[in-house]
C-alpha cells in the first residue's frame, strides 16, 4: 500500500528502477536458489548453521524488492515467488545491516554461482540505493563526506599532504645522502603521475618514501599531483556512482592538466579497481592515457634493469594475500607474485589463491563500519586459518585495505605474523650504487638524532605495561622526558599536573576509554592545545575520535607501531606544530 | 471420452501449451532486452594476452560442463552429478513428448526405450532427493519460495509419470493412434500444465542463463579473470 510507505522507502523503489540494466536484471531474475554459492562465503563458513549469511539469502533481500515492483510475476503473485516490498525506514535499516554488515562485496560467490549471478554487483547497487536516501553506517557517511568535501577519503588537508611529501622527500634525501632525490609536485609532461591512498599520508608515509626512492633509483621522470592525488574511491564501497564518478574525474582531470603519460596507482586493491576500471564507467568518460598498478611498474623496473635488487635483504618467510579487487575483479594476480619472487627468496602460496582467494574481511569498506566489527572479526577466522597454514611470518599484500584488515585479524587471532606491501620489500631490497650510498652518520650526527626530542615532555597513555615501556624507551632514547599513565583517569590527572608537550593515547582502556580522555583533554583550557597522537589496535574506532565535537588529534597510528614509525610521527607532530607557530596570525 | 480420446487430447494440449510457452518466452526475452546493457569503458586488465572478452564468455557459457572450473561444483561433486542427471531428465522428458507420439520406433528400440526410462527414472530419484534437501537443509529452506517447492514437486511428479510413460509396452504404441494408459495420459496432461506454468516460474531460469553467463563472462574476460587460473597445493 503505497500510502503507508515512508518517503525513503518510496525513493528506494523508484531509484531501483533507474539503476536496472540488463546484467543486473539477469542476475536478479536468474537465481534458482540452488545453494551452490553458500560455502563460498567466509561469513557462512565462520557462522555455520546461520542461513542469514548465505549469499543467496542476502541477495534475496533485494531480489524480493525487485520482483515485487519490476518483475510481473512478483507483481501478480508476490507471495508465490517470494516478492516483498519495503515500507518503513526500519525495513531499510534491516536491509542496510545485510548489504553493509554481512557482505564485503568480495565477489567470491559470484564466481561460484552456476548461473552467473553477480551478487556483489547488485549488493553494491543496494548499498547505493540506501545511501541515496541517507541510510548507511555512520562510518560510510563520515568517509563519504570527507571524500566529497575535502577530496580524499581521510580528510587529509592539502597542507598536510604537501607537508608529508616534503617530509618524505627529506627522508629519502637523508637515506640516499643525495639532495637530488626529490618528490616533484605538479611537474608537467612527466612519464609517470603517481597517485596514492590517503592512508599513506596519514598512517603509513613510509610507503611514499619507499616509492619515491624506487622512482628516483629508476631515473623515472615522475611527479605527484597536488590535487586529485587520492586514487581510492569510497563510491565503490558505498555504491554511490555519483561520488565514484566525481572522485575518479578529479584524478583524470588533474592528469589532463599535467599532461602526463601514465598514472601509476600505488598498491591499493579498491583504488586500482576504482581508478583503473570503474571510474570511467561511473564518470561516463573515456580517458586517453595509460593507467597501471605500481606493482607492474616496479616489476618492469627490475626486469628492465632500471633498478637493482638484492633479494637476500628480505630475510623472512613470505606468503601473498590476493586482494579481491586486484585478483577477482581486475585479474592482477601473476604480476605481484612475479615481483615478490624477484625480491624475496622464501615465498609460499596460501590456498586457495588468486581469484579464488578469501577476502581479508576488511574489504567493501568494512574497516570503516565499526558497528559490524564483531561479525567481521568472527568471519576473519577463515582468513586466519589460511594464513596460519602457510607457515609464513610475513604476509604481503598489494592493498591498503587488506593491510588493515589483515593486521586486525592477526592481532585478534594472535598470529605471529606481520603485514607488509611489495613497495616496502622492493625498497628494502634496492641496491644503492656507490655514489648514492647512505652516508654513515658521524658521531655528532648520531648524538643530534639521539637528542631529537630533547627538552620535550611526552606522556604515554596505555593500559598495557609492555607497550608503555616500549614507547617510553624509544622516546627516552631520543631525548624526551617520558611520563606514563595506565588508565584514563590517571592520564587526565597527570596531563593537568604535568602539561606535557605531547600525549600518545591508547583508545581501548579499562575505565574511561581513550575517546573520553581525548575529549576531556581537548575541552580543558589547560590541556586543549597539547598535541595528541592516538595509538590504537582497533582502527575501526576511528569514528570514536573524529566524530567528537573537538579538534581532531594531530596523529593517529595503528598498532603494532615500530620504533621507526613512532619516532617519525612524533617528530612530524612537533615539526608541524613549529611550522604552525611560525605562521603569521 | 475413452482412454484413446483422452490420450489424444492430452497430446494436443501439450503441443498447444508449447506454443503458448514460446509466446510468453518471446515476451520475457523482449522484457530483458528492454533493459540497456551496461558498458565497460576501461581498457582490459589482467595479464596481457592471456584472455579477452570472447574467451571470457566462452569459458563462462561452457562453465556448466566443467565441474572443475568452480570451487562450488568441484567441492560438491555429488550435487553437480545430480544436477546433470536432473537436467538430462528434463531434456529426455521433453523429447519424449515428441518421440512418443511421432517417433515411436525410437521407444520400440530396446536401447532407446530403456535409455529414456533410466534417464527420466534417475531424474525422478534426484527430484525426490531435492525435495528432501529443500525441506530439511536449513540453508536451502531459508531461501525457498512456494514457487521453488512447487516447481520441484511438479517436475518430480512429471518425471515419475514420464518414467512410466517411457516404459510403456512398445507393442501398444502406434503413432498418435496408440492405445493409451493412465500414466501416459497423466504425463501428457502434466506436460501441458508444466509448459504453461514454466514461463511464470523459476523453471524459466534457463531463459536468463545465457544472458547472465554471457555478460558476466564477457566482463570477467575483459578484466583478465576468466578463464580462472588455479594453483593447487
Amino acid at each position: 500500500m503505497p500510502e503507508d510507505r515512508s518517503y525513503k522507502a518510496e525513493k528506494v523503489i523508484e531509484r531501483l528502477g533507474k539503476k536496472l540494466n540488463r546484467q543486473v536484471v539477469g542476475s536478479l531474475a536468474a537465481c534458482v536458489h540452488c545453494g551452490m554459492c553458500t560455502d563460498s562465503c567466509h561469513y557462512v563458513l565462520a557462522n555455520p548453521g546461520d542461513p542469514t549469511f548465505a549469499p543467496a539469502w542476502k541477495a534475496d533481500r533485494l531480489r524480493k524488492l525487485f520482483k515485487r515492483h519490476y518483475d510481473w510475476t512478483g507483481r501478480v503473485f508476490p507471495w508465490w515467488v517470494g516478492a516483498k516490498s519495503v515500507y518503513t525506514d526500519k525495513d531499510l535499516e534491516e536491509l542496510k545491516d545485510i548489504v553493509f554488515g554481512k557482505c564485503t562485496n568480495c565477489r567470491r560467490c559470484s564466481i561460484n554461482c552456476p548461473m552467473g549471478v553477480d551478487f556483489a554487483t547488485f549488493n553494491r547497487m543496494a548499498r547505493g540505493l540506501l545511501v541515496s536516501v541517507g541510510v548507511m553506517p555512520e562510518g560510510v557517511a563520515v568517509v563519504s563526506k570527507d571524500q566529497w568535501e575535502i577530496g580524499n577519503q581521510m580528510g587529509v588537508l592539502r597542507e598536510d599532504y604537501l607537508d608529508t611529501i616534503e617530509w618524505m622527500e627529506e627522508t629519502i634525501q637523508d637515506e640516499l645522502d643525495n639532495p637530488k632525490a626529490v618528490i616533484p609536485i605538479d611537474k608537467p609532461n612527466t612519464d609517470v603521475v603517481y597517485t596514492i591512498n590517503p592512508r599513506e599520508v596519514k598512517y603509513d608515509p613510509r610507503t611514499i618514501s619507499d616509492a619515491a626512492k624506487i622512482f628516483h633509483m629508476a631515473g623515472e621522470n615522475w611527479t605527484m599531483p597536488s590535487e586529485g592525488w587520492d586514487m581510492t574511491n569510497f563510491g565503490l564501497f558505498s555504491g554511490d556512482d555519483d561520488l565514484g564518478g566525481s572522485v575518479a574525474s578529479r584524478v583524470y582531470d588533474k592528469m589532463h592538466e599535467l599532461k602526463g603519460k601514465k598514472i601509476v596507482i600505488s598498491e591499493c586493491g579498491h583504488g586500482y579497481r576504482s581508478t583503473r576500471c570503474e571510474g570511467q564507467n561511473w564518470a561516463g568518460m573515456d580517458v586517453d592515457f595509460e593507467m597501471e598498478s605500481s606493482v607492474i611498474t616496479m616489476r618492469d623496473y627490475i626486469k628492465e634493469g632500471r633498478i637493482q635488487v638484492d633479494k637476500s635483504k628480505n630475510t623472512d618467510k613470505y606468503t601473498y594475500h590476493d586482494s579481491c579487487n586486484f585478483a577477482r575483479s581486475c585479474g592482477l594476480f601473476e604480476e605481484p607474485r612475479e615481483l615478490l619472487n624477484l625480491v624475496t627468496d622464501d615465498f609460499s602460496e596460501m590456498y586457495p589463491n588468486r581469484s579464488e582467494n578469501y577476502c581479508c574481511t576488511g574489504g567493501g569498506g568494512a574497516m570503516s563500519m565499526s558497528e559490524y566489527a564483531p561479525d567481521r572479526l568472527k568471519s576473519a577466522k577463515i582468513k586466519a586459518d589460511q594464513l596460519k597454514a602457510t607457515g609464513a611470518n610475513v604476509v604481503v599484500t598489494s592493498c591498503h585495505n587488506c593491510v588493515d584488515g589483515l593486521a586486525d585479524l592477526i592481532k585478534h587471532y594472535k598470529l605471529d605474523m606481520k603485514v607488509t606491501q611489495l613497495v616496502n620489500l622492493v625498497a628494502n631490497a634496492l641496491v644503492i650504487p656507490e655514489e648514492a650510498e647512505v652516508a654513515v652518520k658521524e658521531p655528532d650526527e648520531v648524538e643530534t638524532l639521539k637528542g631529537l626530542f630533547a627538552g620535550k615532555k611526552i606522556m604515554v597513555v596505555d593500559d598495557e605495561p609492555d607497550l608503555r615501556v616500549f614507547y617510553g624507551s624509544v622516546l627516552e632514547d631520543n631525548g624526551a622526558e617520558v611520563i606514563e599513565a595506565a588508565d584514563g583517569d590517571e592520564a587526565i590527572g597527570l596531563a593537568m599536573a604535568e602539561l606535557p608537550d605531547l600525549i600518545t593515547l591508547d583508545l581501548s582502556m579499562p575505565g574511561k576509554d581513550g575517546g573520553k580522555v581525548f575529549e576531556a583533554l581537548r575541552k580543558n583550557d589547560a590541556t586543549a592545545s597539547i598535541p595528541v597522537c592516538i595509538i590504537t589496535g582497533r582502527p575501526e574506532l576511528r569514528s570514536l575520535i573524529y566524530d567528537r565535537p573537538v579538534p581532531a588529534p594531530e596523529g593517529y597510528l595503528d598498532k603494532p607501531v615500530s620504533e621507526e614509525t613512532l619516532i617519525r610521527n612524533v617528530r612530524k607532530i612537533f615539526e608541524v606544530g613549529r611550522a604552525m607557530e611560525k605562521q603569521p596570525v | 471420452m475413452n482412454e484413446h480420446g483422452l490420450l489424444h487430447l492430452s497430446v494436443q494440449f501439450a503441443h498447444y501449451a508449447l506454443v503458448i510457452m514460446a509466446i510468453v518466452y518471446t515476451f520475457r526475452i523482449r522484457w530483458i532486452l528492454g533493459f540497456k546493457a551496461g558498458k565497460e569503458r576501461q581498457a582490459s586488465t589482467g595479464t596481457p594476452g592471456r584472455t579477452d572478452p570472447k574467451k571470457g564468455y566462452m569459458y563462462s557459457l561452457a562453465n556448466i560442463m566443467m565441474p572443475w572450473a568452480m570451487e562450488s561444483t568441484r567441492k560438491k561433486f555429488f550435487l553437480y552429478v545430480q544436477f546433470v542427471i536432473f537436467h538430462l531428465g528434463v531434456v529426455a522428458a521433453i523429447v519424449q513428448t515428441f518421440t512418443l507420439p511421432f517417433a515411436t520406433k525410437l521407444h520400440q528400440h530396446p536401447i532407446g526405450g530403456i535409455a529414456f526410462t533410466v534417464i527420466i527414472g534417475l531424474a525422478f530419484l534426484v527430484g525426490v532427493y531435492r525435495i528432501f534437501r529443500r525441506i530439511f537443509d536449513k540453508y536451502i529452506r531459508a531461501i525457498s519460495s512456494p514457487d521453488d517447492h512447487f516447481s520441484l514437486w511438479l517436475l518430480t511428479v512429471w518425471f515419475f509419470f514420464g518414467t512410466l510413460a517411457a516404459g510403456y509396452p512398445v507393442d501398444k504404441m502406434t503413432a498418435i493412434g496408440m492405445d493409451g494408459n493412465l500414466a501416459m495420459i497423466i504425463f501428457f496432461f502434466m506436460t501441458a500444465f508444466f509448459l504453461l506454468y514454466v514461463p511464470f516460474s523459476k523453471i524459466s531460469h534457463y531463459l536468463y542463463y545465457p544472458f547472465t553467463r554471457f555478460y558476466f563472462g564477457k566482463s570477467m574476460g575483459h578484466r583478465g579473470v576468466f578463464p580462472i587460473v588455479r594453483k593447487n597445493a
